[in-house]
């Protein structure tokens, strides 16, 4: 009765424990990838649905939005992959994952410091089990997340400012800020399909909630080099995808570029705005849903170059419809959300007319261009007499569309989601604490 | 009030029903689709009928007050403006639906272009009918994708490349306009039309061009000029009209649609922001530069193509070119007719053009070749015509317009281009469809000249009536022209060698048709050849901007290579 009456005033540990509870049960289930599949498809949605009966119960806060997303997330990049034996451990890491994140959002700081770093552990030993970049790429990752545990060891033990400089450097690996992305975009393209696609929204997520704890108060000092590392991110991130030959690597530089633009935006704005969580959300699900949409192709014909599969508009239609609409959202073209959300940036009223503003401008046009590029060169050209092709299957159809709802729902009404004046749980109280001053 | 959202909404929902049921509805599609697109028109015209007698129709589904709040401001705004622009649409959609259902039977993708036509003119009906710079930006956006769409085939890669090349120049134009509407937000707080209109009348900026220098430049010359590169990019003005001579690819009922109603928006937008272009000389004066290339370089390419529909697609460009030049000068309403008047002729040349290319590929002999040649001794009838024609008949066009019509020409330079713009076409037209031959027919001339004066005289009351409609107030036209208005020296100049040149271009073809030799200097023939080669390579524009984009991309890889890499 009393871990009932617990749940009732805090639910939110107990949802962690389901999400470790159902990789516990899940592991019983290991011979049987089918039902180890529905059983974490079924997981992920009791999380999903007790986090919205939360929420109604404790009526609409700013920060629920973005909790929803995370099991949302994971349940559809688990919907889209295929039963197969090789495809278990991802599931089972996909689940814990979750309950990390989920733990290091809702719970207090210390324990939420020590989630982050088994989160952090956890993904450098998965790039090293992966193994599917190459090796610079690789321990470029691995040593990022090292010095993100470095850096949270410090902020543990350090007095103010460092502890704060250090957990800014630790939100920097999570919420990609150049130079240290390096653990993000290894984690994007070098993990399994449908981990690199949770952990598109996973990670930056964590790192914005992070981020908005120490932002309101930071020196100026520090702001002025974080909004020039943003602005340099945005030109590395469009340089880099422009010049990359995987569509992983695309993808993930290209979502550099993003989060660049977010992190312009939160330098500039100092706080939390409904604009920033709607764009955050969007660009992580787009990159996600364009993650999955790739991985659907590499299920198929292994992990070939594009410019080998090419012309896969007319043998995979459905394929092609979703992936041309994701990349309109990519694109920032509305009615998705992206869009909204780079608009309601951009008309923010804090918004300052400089420079920059004409760097972010041509890191959004050159999206345009390689995403353009990239969709001509999967969909567009001859196709292959020497394949047999096969279209989406519905688990894959429906986590897209799932998706594309999402991204058209936050696109045409962002405020009815993401407009809420205080923001609660980890944001708000940490906000409160000065974690400048020594 | 309401009903009138029915007008862009019935060809969205057709377009729905045939992009989920196209598999199961084939050829029906066309079915679908056709009753939409046809109401939707008669429901465009019926909002023209009540917003010309009831005023403008404003329907707004996000509340005005409330400035801070975080939504997609949706809306409808439907003036004059918007009703006459969208009977234009829907009109033309109409006439390429029905045209489409039987050219594109046979091929694979037709319930799919069929949604996509209905999808198009549901966004420019919308876009149109925006109530704010914000939601006419959305839809302006996705025009840009569409034309991808429309003008993409992804079996053939001449297409492709074109369609890529298409959407990329869009999209430069449309990141330019983002930043003009971010800069008017910045600076005055909003994005409604009439707001935005009277804070920048009320309150004039300046900016600092580079900070702590004494360069400036006013606010409403920034946004405007920012706003007009976007009107650039969609109206295909130099240098951003590569896109529409490879977007010819397309289908034929694409085409028309394109220089019918997609082209136009550039001109819509200027007239919908007109009463912020008023408040900025120096970007009318722009826009008039802009479009005066264009006109010019459009129709000198135009005359070098081998190629139909390049060819009209190199008009197109010159007729755009001269209606963002009539902006330029102040008579938006006069662009507006211009483009209406173009619209039409265009679609309906661009949908008659398959069948002559059909024709001529089916018979060797086609277009047959005229025996008699237009050679023959000069007669003095012949003379006559040209001279009251080219000369006498102005004169009397501008003596009426004055005194008759009291329209007042010495305030208004956009009015005197019109009716220089109406005589040369209108003129060349009779020239073209009769031929001035040897043969001296009085019959012959009278009917020519008196065509000619109908028809310019029409076109002219009709231009009147037509401004009078748009802006009911001449004050509102009066300020327009002012603040377009070049220097007096400079303007007559222009009208004077234009004419001069057209006069004398005139001469020089009539006396070539005829054999009659003229003595031109060796420069000016080699000037001719060069000219001949640099607009038959565009311009060598294309090549640049390949040049331009390899470049950047290999510096790009070089900079990855070298320096960057290792920051993997």
């Amino acid at each position: 009765m009393a871990v009932v009456m617990e749940f009732w005033t805090d639910p939110l540990p107990v949802l962690i424990a389901t999400a470790f509870l159902g990789t516990v049960v899940g592991l019983f289930l290991w011979p049987r990838p089918r039902m180890l599949k529905i059983w974490m498809l079924l997981v992920t949605l009791a999380i999903l649905l007790t986090l919205i009966a939360v929420s109604r119960r404790a009526g609409p806060a700013a920060g629920m939005p973005l909790l929803y997303l995370l099991p949302l997330a994971a349940f559809v990049s688990l919907l889209a992959q295929p039963a197969q034996e090789e495809s278990r451990i991802s599931w089972l890491m996909t689940l814990i994952l979750l309950g990390l994140g989920l733990g290091f959002l809702v719970s207090e700081r210390s324990l939420g410091l020590m989630l982050l770093v088994s989160l952090l552990a956890l993904l450098s030993l998965l790039l090293y089990r992966y193994k599917k970049l190459t090796r610079p790429q690789l321990w470029w990752g691995v040593g990022i997340y090292g010095l993100g545990i470095g850096c949270l060891v410090v902020s543990l033990v350090a007095a103010p400012p460092i502890s704060s400089v250090a957990l800014l450097l630790t939100y920097s690996v999570l919420l990609p800020l150049f130079p240290f992305h390096g653990g993000y975009v290894a984690a994007l393209a070098g993990l399994p399909g449908n981990v690199s696609a949770f952990l598109a929204l996973l990670l930056p997520t964590m790192g914005f909630h992070g981020v908005l704890t120490l932002i309101p108060d930071a020196p100026v000092g520090i702001m002025h080099t974080l909004l020039i590392l943003a602005v340099s991110g945005a030109l590395y991130g469009s340089a880099k995808a422009m010049v990359q030959c995987r569509v992983v690597n695309t993808l993930a530089y290209a979502s550099l570029a993003f989060f660049s633009i977010l992190w312009w935006y939160l330098t500039t704005t100092l706080t939390y705005t409904p604009q920033a969580a709607v764009y955050l959300s969007a660009v992580g699900l787009v990159t996600g849903g364009l993650f999955l949409t790739w991985h659907s192709v590499q299920v198929r014909y292994g992990d070939v170059d594009v410019n080998r599969i090419g012309g896969l508009a007319r043998p995979m239609p459905q394929f092609a419809t979703l992936l041309s609409l994701l990349v309109m959202a990519a694109m920032g073209l509305p009615p998705f959300g992206v869009f909204s959300g780079y608009m309601g940036m951009l008309l923010n009223p804090s918004i300052a007319l400089s420079g920059f503003l004409l760097v972010i401008m041509v890191t959004w046009l050159a999206a345009s261009w390689y995403f353009l590029s990239l969709l001509q060169r999967i969909l567009f050209g001859r196709h292959r007499q020497d394949i047999r092709y096969e279209d989406l299957r519905h688990t894959e159809t429906a986590s897209l569309l799932i998706i594309l709802l999402i991204l058209v729902a936050i696109g045409i009404v962002p405020a009815r989601f993401f407009e809420a004046e205080t923001p609660t749980h980890g944001y708000g109280t940490a906000m409160e604490s000065n974690l400048w001053k020594k | 009030m309401l009903y009138v959202i029915l007008v862009p909404l019935l060809p969205l929902l057709a377009a729905l029903v045939i992009w989920i049921a196209g598999r199961h509805l084939r050829e029906r599609s066309a079915k679908v689709g056709a009753p939409a697109v046809v109401a939707a028109f008669l429901g465009a015209v019926v909002t023209l009928v009540v917003v010309s007698s009831n005023g403008p129709i404003n329907i707004r589904f996000y509340d005005l007050a409330s400035g801070t709040s975080f939504r997609l401001p949706m809306g409808f705004y439907i003036d004059r403006l918007s009703a006459v622009m969208m009977v234009l649409i829907t009109g033309v959609s109409t006439i390429i639906y029905l045209f489409s259902m039987r050219y594109m039977q046979q091929e694979r993708g037709y319930s799919r272009f069929l949604a996509l036509l209905a999808v198009t003119t549901f966004v420019l009906l919308c876009m149109v009918s925006s109530a704010n710079l914000l939601m006419l930006f959305i839809f302006w956006q996705l025009l840009s994708w569409l034309l991808y769409l429309l003008s993409h085939n992804y079996s053939h890669p001449a297409t492709m490349e074109g369609a890529f090349k298409t959407y990329t120049l869009l999209r430069v134009g449309d990141v330019v306009f983002l930043s003009g509407i971010v800069l008017a937000h910045a600076l005055y707080g909003t994005l409604e039309f009439q707001e935005l209109f009277i804070r920048a009348t009320e309150a004039p900026i300046t900016l600092s061009l580079w900070p702590g220098s004494s360069l400036e430049i006013s606010a409403v010359t920034a946004i405007t000029l920012l706003i007009f590169i976007g009107a650039m990019s969609k109206s295909a003005q130099f240098p951003m009209h590569m896109w529409l001579p490879d977007a010819l690819y397309a289908p034929t009922p694409v085409h028309a649609l394109l220089h019918a109603g997609i082209i136009n928006a550039g001109g819509f937008l200027l007239n919908r922001l007109a009463p912020l272009y008023g408040l900025s000389p120096t970007t009318l004066h722009v826009v008039f530069g802009i479009g005066t290339l264009t006109a010019f370089l459009g129709a000198c390419m135009m005359l070098i193509q081998n190629d139909i529909k390049k060819t009209l697609g190199y008009s197109t460009i010159g007729q755009m070119g001269y209606m963002i030049m009539e902006c330029g000068l102040g008579a938006f309403a006069l662009a507006i007719f211009h483009l209406i008047a173009h619209g039409l002729f265009k679609a309906t040349v661009f949908l008659n053009c398959g069948n002559v290319i059909h024709k001529a590929r089916q018979e060797p002999n086609f277009p047959p070749e005229d025996p008699a040649g237009e050679g023959g001794e000069f007669s003095r009838l012949t003379w006559l015509t040209g001279f009251i024609t080219t000369l006498i008949l102005p004169l009397i066009i501008l003596l009426t317009t004055h005194g008759i019509l009291r329209i007042p020409l010495g305030d208004s330079q956009g009015a005197v281009i019109f009716l220089f713009f109406t005589w040369v076409t209108s003129s060349q037209a009779i020239l073209t469809l009769t031929r001035l031959r040897a043969v001296a027919s009085w019959k012959v001339a009278a009917a020519m000249l008196l065509t000619l004066l109908v028809v310019v005289f029409t076109y002219l009351l009709a231009a009147v009536n037509f401004t009078y409609f748009l802006y009911p107030d001449p004050d509102e036209v009066a300020h327009y022209f002012q603040a377009a208005a070049l220097p007096g020296w400079l303007f007559d100049c222009l009208v004077a060698a234009t004419t001069v040149l057209i006069t004398l271009g005139w001469f020089f073809i009539y006396a070539n048709a005829h054999g009659r030799t003229i003595r031109i200097p060796q420069w000016v023939e080699m000037l001719r050849v060069r000219l001949y080669v640099l607009f038959m390579n565009r311009l060598y524009l294309d090549a640049l901007y390949l040049r331009l984009g390899y470049g950047l991309m290999r510096a790009v890889h070089r900079l990855d290579k070298r320096y960057v890499g290792w920051l993997s």
